[in-house]
């Protein structure tokens, strides 16, 4: 391999930056001037800096803030503002409000990213908290009200941020489901992504050569820091993500919002952006990848696992059309990260620079290549419904209301699956569906049978078909393959049976 | 334009949608519907040159009429994520250039994009329903 040719350094770009003569584009700019030349190597020469941006919500998000002592003091051990409980991990007074975590009063319409938005906008916040008592901290209950000017300090600090890319989800399931990734429609009805793709700051740089601990970048409106990897950082995978602090007082609410997903919780959108200083070729071929270049998995997300299936590849450019092709089907794609809001952080990064607000930073220390991401040791055994799948009672759609009666008797069941000649699912039908059909003077089986049968696979957890079991009020899925042939059944009797002993 | 109708109890056995049709000899797009034993609320697509004279033949007949917007989104909480993109079935938020766009005249009010907005900046209008 030859030598990378060097183009500029840190001081040098500075020094631009300060004699005003420095050229920043945003990413999307370099690409298409990259695009226009043809080539990378007379725009690398000529562009100093460029900008990228991203806003999506983050939920590894949050915010220390330090109070200052009451009087008398209190060493707070349980804490809430604005009904959302803050954790206190450090001394007396200090807390740390997590992005995430929801109201008491409102789940799931506010939580943690409400109020430091709140904060960031300067509104007052109420604080409840109480403690046990010692000699030097007597006090045991506390409610005051604050705004980020009444805090010593009040800093965001983010241990996920900025994810290098994302997978693009969909749903294979029979139901509506409701994901940190949005809400996707059965059977593949949609399809929902996250990152600003080019904007995205660490496509940018996808092996970490100018972003390191010590790197300068737009955060929520203010300055920030990169002060490490983030949590998950999976580079070898392109899963790169970065930890971050910046000074919180000095944020605008416009680039820090709180947000509600639905059927999964409270979280923020973060605002962030990041200079990549062209400092040599190999960086400048890197920053002119197009969203073309970006690929990444659909995932379904109607299998409640670790490992969700892949079922295909996607590019940023696709994603970004709004539609994509998922197998047979062309659905639409939504992007939950704003790309209006990333290309305005990449625009406001490139003003500061220009005007000289804002200086690059050598990293002090680069981030790591080669972290490997490990998924959680377990030491408890899941079961699966696998384990606990017992034998259906079945019947075929032709056959009497009687016959279905007598069945149940004999085996001392609730349940009848409706299987045709070849054991695929044709219905379900309880005993409160017999005794109803008696009662209504009913006869034939055919009027009698529940079709939109919620069903399980042996691979679900028995965690999750008692979730369903739950949400849609019944006591019984049949379980099947992924034809839709009948293996057996899981009853709500069997998981009370299975969870009652393994509480003794 | 789009108009909702709603039927009170007492009107659910009257045939007026037909009676209105038969009336103005003009078609009647059904675009949504539901019809209870305590009421009804019909979303229909009627001919402009006539709306007038439709919405008139409604009310006549004691039926409710709301005419205009079906859905509000706040230009002060959207943060043009585009979550709700993918959810319209009639394709009235549009994605151009990665910019978020409501046709408000299109939406059709089914409501299934408001729950998934994260900051919960889309509100239907004037419309009375339990949506899932």
């Amino acid at each position: 391999m030859g030598e990378v040719e060097k183009l500029r350094d840190i001081p040098t770009i500075n020094k631009k930056i300060k004699e005003g003569d420095i050229v920043v584009l945003t990413a999307e700019e370099f690409i298409e001037l990259v695009e226009n030349e043809g080539k990378v190597g007379k725009v690398a020469r000529e562009v100093d800096v460029i900008t990228t941006g991203t806003f999506g919500v983050m939920c590894s998000s949050g915010a220390v803030v330090n109070l200052g002592h009451s009087d008398p003091p209190i060493k707070i051990e349980r804490a809430w503002i604005n009904d959302v409980p803050v954790c206190h991990p450090g001394a007396a007074v200090d807390l740390y409000i997590g992005a995430s975590k929801m109201s008491e009063i409102k789940p799931f319409e506010y939580g943690g990213g409400h109020v430091i938005e709140e904060l960031v906008k300067g509104n007052e916040v109420e604080l409840r908290a109480t403690a046990y008592g010692t000699d030097c901290y007597p006090r045991t209950q506390l409610l005051t009200r604050l705004t980020k000017y009444d805090l010593n300090q009040f800093i965001l600090l983010n241990f996920r941020n900025a994810y290098q890319k994302y997978v693009c989800a969909v749903n294979s399931s029979d139901e509506t489901i409701y994901t940190y990734m949005g809400k996707l429609y059965p059977r593949i009805g949609n399809a929902t992504f996250s990152g600003a793709g080019a904007l995205n700051p660490l496509t940018r740089d996808p092996t970490y050569r100018s972003i390191g601990i010590g790197t300068r970048i737009f955060l929520g409106g203010g300055v920030g820091y990169v002060i490490g990897e983030g949590t998950q950082h999976n580079p070898k995978a392109g899963f790169g993500t970065l930890m971050v602090k910046g000074d919180a007082k000095k944020m605008k609410p416009e680039y820090i919002r709180g947000a509600a997903i639905t059927g999964y919780g409270t979280s923020m959108f973060v605002g962030l952006g990041i200079p990549i200083p062209i400092i040599d070729m190999e960086l400048a071929r890197s920053a002119a990848k197009r969203d073309e270049d970006l690929i990444t998995d659909i995932v379904d997300y109607g299998v409640p696992r670790r490992e969700r299936p892949v079922l295909g590849k996607v590019s940023y450019a696709e994603l970004k059309s709004g539609r994509i092709v998922v197998g047979e089907k062309t659905v639409k794609v939504s992007p939950l990260s704003s790309l209006p809001m990333a290309r305005k952080i990449a625009m406001e990064l490139k003003k500061w620079i220009e005007e000289g607000e804002f200086y690059l930073t050598e990293p002090v220390e680069r981030l790591s290549t080669d972290t490997e991401y490990k998924p959680m040791k377990m030491v408890e055994r899941v079961v699966y419904v696998g384990n606990i799948v017992r034998r259906a009672v079945k019947c075929r759609e032709d056959e009497s209301l009687e016959e279905v009666a007598e069945r149940m008797i004999k085996n001392a069941v609730n349940h009848i699956v409706i299987v045709d000649d070849e054991d695929y699912l044709k219905g379900i039908v309880t005993s409160w569906d017999v005794t109803k059909a008696v009662a209504e003077k009913r006869r034939r089986l055919k009027e009698v049978i529940v079709r939109n049968v919620v069903t399980a696979y042996p691979t679900d957890t028995v965690e999750e078909a008692a979730r369903r079991m739950k949400k849609y009020d019944i006591s019984a899925l049949p379980v099947v393959n992924m034809e839709k042939k009948v293996l057996g059944i899981v009853t709500a009797e069997d998981i009370a049976k299975l969870w009652g002993a393994r509480m003794r | 334009m789009r108009i909702m109708v709603r039927f009170k109890e007492e009107m659910i056995s009257n045939p007026i949608t037909s009676e209105v049709i038969l009336e103005h000899g003009v078609p009647l797009n059904i675009l949504w519907a539901k019809v209870e034993s305590t009421g009804g609320e019909l979303l229909l697509e009627i001919p402009d040159e006539k709306a007038n004279e439709i919405v008139n033949s409604f009310r006549l007949r004691g039926v409710e009429v709301l005419t205009g917007r079906l859905i509000d989104v706040s230009e002060e909480l959207c943060v043009k994520c585009g979550a709700c993109y993918s959810l319209c079935p009639i394709d009235a938020i549009e994605l151009r250039d990665g910019d978020v766009i409501f046709n408000e005249d299109l939406c059709i009010g089914c409501g299934l994009c408001v729950d998934a907005c994260p900051t919960k900046a889309i509100k239907l209008l004037k419309v009375d329903r339990t949506l899932k």
